[in-house]
């Protein structure tokens, strides 16, 4: 198994490597001239007033936990998906008791109104 | 040789980065740490062959809880110098669950040895895929278990929400249902108009 | 000749392996690489004749008469290589150049598991979907850190946009995924494009072999949609492109980026992405190397063989619908592209995951013969 799994730390190593070398290359063959306006932010032509690291609105975390919890419901379902044959209808069922329960959360979002973007 | 080789290779990066997580200044720094130390976390599962565990630490930790992390560290404007001003109060503290984790450990690897032979390789997986077998074991033997995480997941579920659903007054939403329902009769009256005539 | 000779018999059958599986793997890489590069001219080209333009006709193969204008995204390569890289004063340097590569490295590294033909793949991985899962996973660091690093308003928003759209996009594409594999039964992606030609769905039809028909796309024809679309705003597509928003937020996540750096970030993993979800269309839903005419025609016949060029042709309709699609839609406001993912996608692939499961527990269709 782990030999399957060489090419990939190869190919991670590789593209890597080439992603450095357009970086160091971009520095290399482009020109260095530098000068305030141009390495201040962009701002469309004001002088930057604040400091541009603003808070966020906590919908942004409520999005990010919702996404953990299903991510880990797919988690779940890939082994369960792969091994079918071998689980049979009692399995399908256990499947179907899980997915009700999370059901359950879903539709308590939805009508909470989480999913909602305003 | 090679597989000895990457084990070590991991494990110090993997040391490094956790030293990272602990001793580096900008929030944001010590976060990207952590997700390196998950990457090679996942590395070292993959060398012993946890092939689905692997990954999926790789989906759920560095795809997921990582993003949320970074979310609050990047967006939360954490003020560092006010952090380390309760340094001191709260170092006893730390100290004692870090000796206390430590102990749990030493017990648990020296002592206990959680039934698993660690002088010895651990037993040759069956053969064929990894993630296939796992499905086998959760949905049969452990249906049980996994049904309680199902639980588990619905109450992180509704907990989210009620810890941070807030909702703004007079807000005015799109309401795609109402608008795709709506009737010309409701949006338009026709008048009829009596004509008048110039005289 | 006779020294390299000598030299590849020293490395010795490891080191020989090594090398050969290196080659193979750069050259997958380039011709990647290359892909995008003539994505980029593609793109331009065809939403051109869409907007009754011509498109780029000017740059030419070292001036050859024929072929005017292909070979303009390698003077744009060249073009950015030679621009300067700014690095804001005010931005996290180190992060600032370490996004692109984050963005980079797992577009790329992707295809590692991408089955070309019935005996080319780099990495017969056994959880080959689950890697290709984690792995476009990553690619939300690159946006963040972008966004981030740069100090800027624009970039800032522009990241949190496209973190949340992302985010909710892959969940659907993750649920889409699940109902291919309750039809495959395997992660590996070779099996599963076999699973599309002998597998289940042969047991259906009367003939052994039924083409085009046997399929993934025939049952699962809402997981494709579903999945090709979620790959859409995966990528930051139009019309799911309110991250960048020229309009509003000028360029998003990558506004403060130029050159070489811009290439990296931006670029180059886009289009990749792009590419690679059509990819994966075609080997999970249209059966990849797989010839539409097996079974209805002579097996000995070229049309009706597996080959590489099957899977390029249907690599190249989904392609060309990404094109299509940006020269037609108009962009979606952001709370409609949170709606569609979380309330019409992940509804729909939960409910042919069900439709699948009562499908498996009645023996329909392919899974005749699971239990």
């Amino acid at each position: 198994m782990l030999a399957n799994y060489l090419p990939v730390l190869i190919f991670l190593l590789v593209a890597g490597g080439f992603g450095g070398l357009l970086i160091v290359l971009g520095f290399v063959l482009g020109p260095r001239k530098p000068d305030s306006e141009k390495l201040s932010p962009y701002e469309c032509g004001f002088e930057a007033f604040e400091d541009s690291r603003i808070k966020f609105d906590v919908r942004y975390y409520l999005v990010a936990i919702l996404f953990i919890l299903f991510d880990l419901e797919i988690a779940f379902l890939f082994p369960w998906a792969v091994s079918l044959h071998a689980i049979g209808r009692p399995g399908i069922l256990s499947m179907v008791v899980f997915l009700t329960i999370l059901l359950v959360g879903f539709i308590y979002e939805w009508k909470k109104g989480a999913l909602e973007w305003d | 040789m090679l597989t000895t080789i990457l084990f070590y290779v991991f494990s110090a990066v993997l040391v490094g980065a956790a030293l990272g997580v602990v001793l580096s200044r900008n929030p944001v720094h010590a976060a990207l740490c952590l997700v390196l130390a998950f990457f090679n976390s996942a590395a070292l599962w993959l060398l012993l062959e946890a092939e689905f565990l692997g990954i999926v630490l790789v989906l759920v930790y560095v795809g997921a809880v990582m993003v949320l992390f970074l979310f609050v560290v990047m967006m939360l404007d954490i003020n560092v110098a006010q952090l380390r001003e309760g340094f001191t109060r709260y170092a006893p503290l730390g100290a004692m669950v870090a000796l206390l984790m430590i102990g749990e450990i030493v017990y648990a690897v020296w002592f206990r040895q959680l039934g698993v032979n660690l002088a010895g390789s651990a037993p040759a997986l069956a053969p064929g895929s990894n993630t296939a077998a796992l499905g086998e074991l959760l949905y049969s033997k452990y249906m049980l278990p996994s049904e309680l995480a199902s639980v588990v997941l619905l109450v992180a579920i509704v907990a989210a929400i009620v810890l941070t659903l807030r909702r703004r007054p007079n807000l005015k939403q799109q309401d795609i249902n109402a608008q795709v329902a709506v009737r010309s009769i409701d949006r338009v009256r026709i008048m009829k108009v009596d004509s008048v005539t110039r005289s | 000749m006779n020294t390299l000779i000598h030299w590849w018999n020293l490395l010795g059958a490891d080191g020989q392996h090594l090398v050969v599986m290196t080659a193979q793997i750069v050259a997958v890489m380039m011709s990647v690489i290359v892909s995008v590069a003539m994505m980029t001219y593609a793109e331009r080209k065809v939403i051109g004749f869409i907007q009754v333009r011509i498109g780029p006709n000017q740059v030419r193969i070292f001036g050859l008469p024929f072929l005017k204008g292909l070979a303009q995204p390698f003077a744009d390569v060249i073009k950015l290589l030679l621009k300067e890289v700014i690095v804001p004063a005010e931005s996290d340097k180190f992060l600032f150049l370490l996004a692109p590569l984050i963005a980079l490295v797992p577009a790329l590294a992707t295809w590692a598991v991408v089955p070309f033909s019935p005996d080319f793949v780099l990495a017969k991985l056994d959880a080959g979907l689950l890697y290709i899962l984690a792995l476009t996973s990553l690619g939300v660091y690159g946006i963040i850190l972008a966004g981030w690093a740069a100090n800027s308003k624009y970039a800032l928003l522009g990241a949190m946009r496209s973190a949340a759209q992302i985010v909710a996009y892959e969940i659907a594409m993750g649920f889409a995924l699940v109902g291919v594999l309750m039809a495959a039964g395997s992660l590996n992606l070779t099996e599963i494009v076999r699973a599309q030609s002998h597998g289940y769905a042969s047991y259906v039809y009367p003939w052994q072999a039924a083409g085009f028909l046997s399929w993934n796309w025939f049952w699962l024809f809402p997981l494709m949609v579903v999945y090709f679309i979620a790959g859409i705003a995966e990528t930051n597509r139009a019309p799911f492109d309110v991250a960048e928003g020229e309009s509003e937020i000028v360029a998003g996540f990558h506004v403060e980026y130029s050159g070489a750096t811009f290439a990296t970030l931006f670029a180059l993993p886009e289009y990749a992405n792009m590419i690679l979800v059509a990819t994966l269309a075609s080997v999970l839903f249209l059966g990849g190397w797989q010839s539409p005419f097996e079974g209805y025609l002579a097996a000995d016949l070229p049309l009706a063989s597996p080959s590489f060029l099957w899977l390029f042709l249907k690599i190249l309709c989904f392609l060309f619908c990404f094109l299509w699609f940006r020269a037609t839609f108009p962009r979606y406001r952001y709370d409609q592209i949170m709606r569609l993912g979380w309330k019409v996608f992940i509804p729909i692939t939960l409910i042919w995951i069900g439709v699948e499961c009562v499908m498996v527990w009645f023996k329909v269709g392919p899974w005749a013969r699971v239990l």
